[in-house]
C-alpha cells in the first residue's frame, strides 16, 4: 500500500500555513505577561498603575477574572495570575497590551512587583530524605498517592536466591516546539473567541469556561496550524491571558510567548526518583517492589493522573508474579507537569530495561534471553490482572535480536549493540465524533481538529474512509470547523487521532454506505468507486453514480450525509489488587523494540549513535509514509531525552537552561539512519485493528541507547541523560577496580 | 546613513525603510511591516534556523539581521523563491520526499539549502550540504526525510 502525499506539503513548503504566531487582526493590540522575578515567595504587593500610565496600555493582575467576567467566578483552584503566593519561577503575575509589542513589553517592565521569597522546593529527595513513610500521605507535598499489590513480596524477596535493589533518577525534559505557544483572543458581548495553535480545541473551551466561570457555549475556540505540539498544546495556557486583555482592551489581543517563555512556562516531564527490588529464583523473576517519587511541580492535589499511569511502565511488560508499587506525585516549586510525547514512559521504560538489563548480568544471564523469557504474551494478564490482547512485542523483540545479532559482528572497539522495549496503550478511552458528507466528487469529513504535524488528521482520518468506502485519497479530503460548529472530539493526543477519531470517522462511513446501498435496493456488500470523473456505488459488477442516489435537498446542500460516534472502549482491571489511588486500563497492547549502535569515546564520555532499528507493533498500517515518518521522529526525539535533553533547576530555584544553547535539541548531524520495520498482524483498538503510532517511538529509546552504551563500555548508568559528563565517570570509576556493577569493556 | 535611500528590495518590489526604527530586525520588518509571514519566528536568537532568508542570493538569519542593515540590498522569503528555478526545486524535493511534519522549520530549511546552493552552484556535495544545514533545527521528522530532501533537491540542480 501507497501513502498520498501530504495534502498540505506544498503550502508548508512555501510559508503559506496560518499558525498561532501568524495570527493577526487590523485593529489588534500584543500583549505580554509579567512575569514573578523569584521563583517562590509570599506577594506583598503588585502595582499596575506605573504601566497603565503610559498612554494605550492595558494592564490587568489577580482581580482581573471577577472584575471582567461579568461577576462570574473562576475555579478558584486554577486562578490564572499568582495570587497571595507566587509558587513556581516566572509565574504570571500580570499581564498587560499595547499597540506595539515594543510597549507592551516596557509596560510589562513597569509594573511593580513586591514579592518576599521564601525559599523553593526544588528536589523530591530532599523533601524525603528516608522516603516517604505512611505519614506522608497528609504532607502538603503530596498531591497523590497510589499502592497496589499481588501476592506477599517480603516473602518472596526472602526466598529469592538473588534481591536486586536499585535506583535510578531521571531529568525533566520539555517539548520545545520549534513554534512556541501564540493566540489571538477577541471578545464581542457574550462571545468569548480564541483563536489559538492547540492540539484540542474543545479541551481548551472546557479548560478556559472553567477558569474564567464561562459557560462552554459562551467561548469558541478555533484552532490553527500547529507548529509541532508534543502533548505540550493540549491543555489551555495562554488563552485565559488573551481573551481577559482582549476584554479590558476592548479589541483583539494577540498573546505569545518568547522562546525563553517557552521554556519558562511549558508544562512538561518533571524529574522521576524510583527504586527497586526483584527477586530471581531459577532463572526466573519471583517478586518485584517499585517505588516511585514523581515530581509535579505545582500540579494540583486529586488531579494527578500520572502517578499510578507511570507505574505500570515501571514494572514493564514482563511477567511478574508477585508485585508491590507505591507512588508519590510530589509538589514542588516548579510549574505543574504536563503531558509530553507519551508522557513519562520513555524514562519509566529506561528504568525498566536497565534494571532487567542489571538483573539478567547479575545472575549471568544474557539480557536480552532475559527479556524474552519474561515478556508477556497474549492471553496472559497484567500484574493489575487485565488480560493482555492481540501483542506484536515479543515478534518485535524476536526481530531486535535478530538485528542486533548481525551487527555484533565485527564491532570495532569502543562500539556496543543495545536493545531496549517500550511498551505502550493506544488512548482510545476518549470519545469523539465525526460527519462524512459524500456528494458526486468527494467525500470530505468534517471534523474538530487541526493537523498537528503528525498528519493524523489529513492523511490518518482520509486513509480510514478511503479504506472503508474504497475511494482514493484524493477523493477523500478533512474538513476543520471551530467548536462552534465542529463535532466533539477530544484531542490530538494519546496516539489516539486514528485510533478513536478514526473509529467515529469509519462508523460514519458505514452508515453512509449502508444508507446508499438502501436506496440503491441492493442488500449485498456496497463500495465507493471513481468512473471518469464521477464518484459511483458499486455492488459487485453493478455500479451507479452516487448523484442519481442523492436527495433533490441533498444535490443542492452539499451531498449526502452521516455522522459516527466513537466512545471509550472498557476495559478493566483487577480492582482488588489496587489498595490506594487511580490505576489505568490499557485500550489496547503495543509497542516496540529498538536496537542501536553506538561509539563511546572513553575519554570525553561522548556518545554517538551509529545506527539505529525500530521495530513496531503497529496492528494495521493505514499510512505507511506517515508511520514511517512518526517513527522517525519519535526516535530522534527520544535520543534527545537519551543523551542531550535535562531540564536543570538551580539551587536558587530557577530554570537554568530556558534557551537552546543550554537545552539540547537533536540535530542534523548527531540523528542516525532509522530502520523502521512496521509489524502487523496483532491488532488493536483503531479502525481496521490499527494502533496509535505516535507516541510509542519515542519509549524505548534513553533504554535501547543505555544498553548499547554499557554493551560497548561496560558502565551501568542509573540516570538519565547519558550526557558525557555521566558517561566519562562511569567509565573512570571502572578503570582501577570494577566493581560489582562492571561488566568486561569491550 | 543620511543620503543613502532608506529602502530595500523584497521579492523583487521595493521597501521603504523610513518608517522603521533603527534597531528592527528583519524578520520583525518582513513579518509585520510587511505581512509576509511565510518566514517563521522561533527563537529570535540564531539558534533556531526558522526564520532563514535569502539577502542577495545568500542565506541570512532575519532575527540577527538589523533592516537598517541592508539598505540596497535584495531580500528573498519563502513566499517568491519558488520564482527562481533552484529555489523551487528545493520547494519540491521537500514536499514530495515528505521532508516536513508541522511545517514550521520548513521555511527556514528551504531557505537556508536554496541559499547554500546558490553558494555552492555544482560544486557542493550532499554531505557538505548537510553539514552546513546543522544550524537549522527540526522537532517533528528526525532529520531522515530532510536528508533525502537534500539528495533529491542536489540532483535536481544541475
Amino acid at each position: 500500500m501507497t501513502s498520498p502525499t501530504r495534502p498540505d506539503a506544498a503550502a508548508k513548503v512555501h510559508g503559506a500555513v496560518e499558525f498561532g504566531t501568524d495570527l493577526s487582526a487590523p485593529d489588534m493590540w500584543w500583549g505580554a505577561l509579567v512575569l514573578a522575578p523569584v521563583p517562590h515567595g509570599t506577594i506583598r504587593a503588585i502595582d499596575l498603575e506605573p504601566a497603565r500610565a503610559l498612554p494605550s496600555v492595558v494592564a490587568i493582575g489577580a482581580d482581573a477574572v471577577a472584575r471582567l467576567v461579568g461577576g462570574a467566578k473562576g475555579d478558584a483552584e486554577r486562578p490564572p495570575f499568582a495570587t497571595g503566593e507566587v509558587v513556581y519561577p516566572s509565574q504570571p503575575v500580570a499581564a498587560v497590551a499595547a499597540p506595539t509589542l515594543a510597549l507592551a513589553r516596557e509596560a510589562a517592565r513597569r509594573v511593580k512587583v513586591e514579592i518576599e521569597p521564601r525559599a523553593s522546593v526544588t528536589d523530591v529527595e530532599a523533601l524525603f530524605p528516608d522516603w516517604p513513610g505512611p505519614e506522608a500521605a497528609r504532607s502538603p507535598h503530596v498531591a497523590a498517592h497510589v499502592r497496589a499489590r499481588y501476592g506477599d513480596v517480603d516473602a518472596e524477596l526472602a526466598r529469592s536466591e538473588t534481591v536486586v535493589a536499585e535506583t535510578y533518577r531521571t531529568a525533566g525534559v520539555q517539548q520545545v516546539p520549534l513554534e512556541p505557544h501564540a493566540c489571538l483572543a477577541e471578545v464581542d458581548g457574550p462571545r468569548w473567541k480564541v483563536r489559538t495553535s492547540t492540539q484540542s480545541p474543545f479541551g481548551v473551551r472546557e479548560d478556559v469556561a472553567s477558569i474564567l466561570g464561562l459557560e462552554e457555549g459562551s467561548v469558541e475556540v478555533e484552532g490553527t496550524w500547529v507548529g509541532g505540539g508534543f502533548g505540550g498544546k493540549g491543555a489551555s495556557l495562554l488563552e485565559p491571558y488573551a481573551l481577559l486583555l482582549a476584554r479590558e482592551a476592548g479589541r483583539p489581543v494577540r498573546l505569545a510567548l518568547s522562546y525563553r517563555e517557552e521554556f519558562l512556562l511549558g508544562r512538561s516531564t518533571l524529574p522521576l526518583v524510583v527504586r527497586l527490588e526483584t527477586g530471581v529464583l531459577a532463572g526466573a523473576i519471583v517478586a518485584r517492589r517499585v517505588r516511585l517519587l514523581l515530581d509535579v511541580g505545582t500540579s494540583l492535589p486529586g488531579r494527578d493522573f500520572a502517578t499510578g499511569y507511570s507505574i505500570g511502565f515501571l514494572l514493564g511488560p514482563y511477567r511478574t508474579p508477585v508485585f508491590e508499587v507505591e507512588g508519590y506525585a510530589v509538589r514542588t516549586n516548579k510549574p505543574p507537569f504536563g503531558p509530553h510525547r507519551a508522557p513519562i514512559a520513555p524514562q519509566a521504560a529506561f528504568v525498566a530495561e536497565s534494571h532487567l538489563v542489571h538483573v539478567a548480568r547479575s545472575i549471568g544471564v544474557d539480557p536480552d534471553a532475559f527479556r524474552a523469557a519474561h515478556l508477556w504474551k497474549e492471553g496472559e494478564t497484567t500484574p493489575l490482572g487485565q488480560r493482555i490482547g492481540p501483542f506484536g512485542l515479543p515478534a518485535a523483540l524476536q526481530a531486535a535480536r535478530d538485528r542486533a545479532a548481525a551487527w555484533r559482528a565485527g564491532l570495532p572497539a569502543g562500539h556496543g549493540v543495545g536493545i531496549g522495549l517500550g511498551f505502550w496503550s493506544t488512548n482510545t478511552g476518549a470519545g469523539g465524533e465525526a460527519r462524512v458528507r459524500l456528494d458526486g466528487r468527494e467525500l470530505v469529513i468534517e471534523q474538530g481538529e487541526r493537523e498537528i504535524g503528525s498528519g493524523s488528521v489529513l492523511v490518518g482520518l482520509a486513509a480510514v474512509a478511503a479504506r472503508r468506502t474504497g475511494l482514493p485519497h484524493e477523493r477523500v479530503r478533512v474538513d476543520y470547523a471551530g467548536t462552534r460548529t465542529a463535532p466533539f472530539d477530544s484531542g490530538v493526543y494519546g496516539s489516539r487521532t486514528v485510533g478513536a477519531l478514526g473509529r467515529a470517522v469509519d462508523e460514519a462511513c458505514e452508515k453512509l454506505l449502508a444508507e446508499l446501498a438502501r436506496r440503491a435496493g441492493v442488500s449485498a456488500a456496497v463500495r465507493l468507486a471513481v468512473d471518469g470523473e464521477r464518484i459511483v456505488l458499486r455492488a459487485g459488477a453493478a455500479s451507479r453514480p452516487v448523484v442519481e442516489l442523492l436527495t433533490d435537498e441533498e444535490r443542492r446542500g452539499g451531498g449526502a450525509t452521516a455522522a459516527g460516534r466513537h466512545f471509550g472502549v472498557a476495559n478493566e482491571i483487577d480492582a482488588s489488587r489496587v489498595v490506594d489511588g487511580s490505576f489505568f486500563a490499557y485500550q489496547d497492547f503495543t509497542g516496540a523494540a529498538h536496537v542501536a549502535e553506538v561509539a563511546v569515546d572513553r575519554a570525553t564520555g561522548a556518545v554517538r549513535v551509529v545506527r539505529y532499528a525500530a521495530f513496531h507493533d503497529i496492528g494495521t498500517v493505514l499510512d505507511p509514509a506517515g508511520a514511517r515518518a512518526q517513527v522517525e521522529g519519535g526516535v530522534a526525539m527520544g535520543l534527545g531525552a537519551a543523551l542531550t535533553e535535562e531540564a536543570v533547576w538551580g539551587p536558587d530555584g530557577r530554570l537554568a537552561n530556558p534557551g537552546l544553547l543550554d537545552y539540547r535539541l537533536p540535530t542534523l548531524g548527531s540523528v542516525p539512519p532509522i530502520e523502521v520495520v512496521l509489524l502487523e498482524g496483532h491488532p488493536g483498538a483503531g479502525p481496521f485493528g490499527a494502533k496509535g503510532i505516535g507516541e510509542p517511538p519515542i519509549v524505548p529509546v534513553p533504554a535501547t541507547i543505555a544498553a548499547a552504551v554499557r554493551d560497548a563500555v561496560g558502565v551501568h548508568l542509573t540516570e538519565l541523560p547519558l550526557s558525557p559528563e555521566r558517561v566519562a565517570r562511569a567509565v573512570k570509576a571502572l578503570e582501577p577496580s570494577g566493581g560489582p556493577d562492571a561488566d568486561r569493556p569491550r | 546613513m543620511s543620503g543613502r535611500s532608506r529602502s530595500l528590495t523584497v521579492n523583487g518590489r521595493p521597501c521603504s525603510l523610513e518608517e522603521a526604527p533603527g534597531d528592527e530586525r528583519l524578520l520583525d520588518t518582513l513579518r509585520w511591516r510587511l505581512g509576509l509571514r511565510g518566514t517563521k519566528e522561533g527563537c529570535r536568537s540564531g539558534e533556531c534556523g526558522a526564520c532563514t532568508v535569502l539577502v542577495d542570493g545568500e542565506a541570512r538569519l532575519s532575527c540577527l539581521t538589523l533592516s537598517r542593515e541592508l539598505e540596497g540590498c535584495s531580500v528573498t522569503t519563502v513566499e517568491e523563491v519558488g520564482r527562481e528555478p533552484v529555489g523551487r526545486a528545493v520547494q519540491t524535493a521537500f514536499a514530495e520526499e515528505g521532508a516536513l511534519q508541522c511545517g514550521y522549520c520548513t521555511p527556514g530549511f528551504v531557505m537556508a539549502l536554496t541559499g547554500l546552493l546558490h553558494e555552492r552552484g555544482s560544486s557542493a556535495s550532499v554531505e557538505e550540504l548537510l553539514d552546513d544545514l546543522g544550524g537549522n533545527l527540526c522537532r517533528c521528522t528526525g532529520y531522515v526525510a530532510i536528508r533525502r530532501a537534500v539528495r533529491r533537491a542536489r540532483e535536481l540542480v544541475p
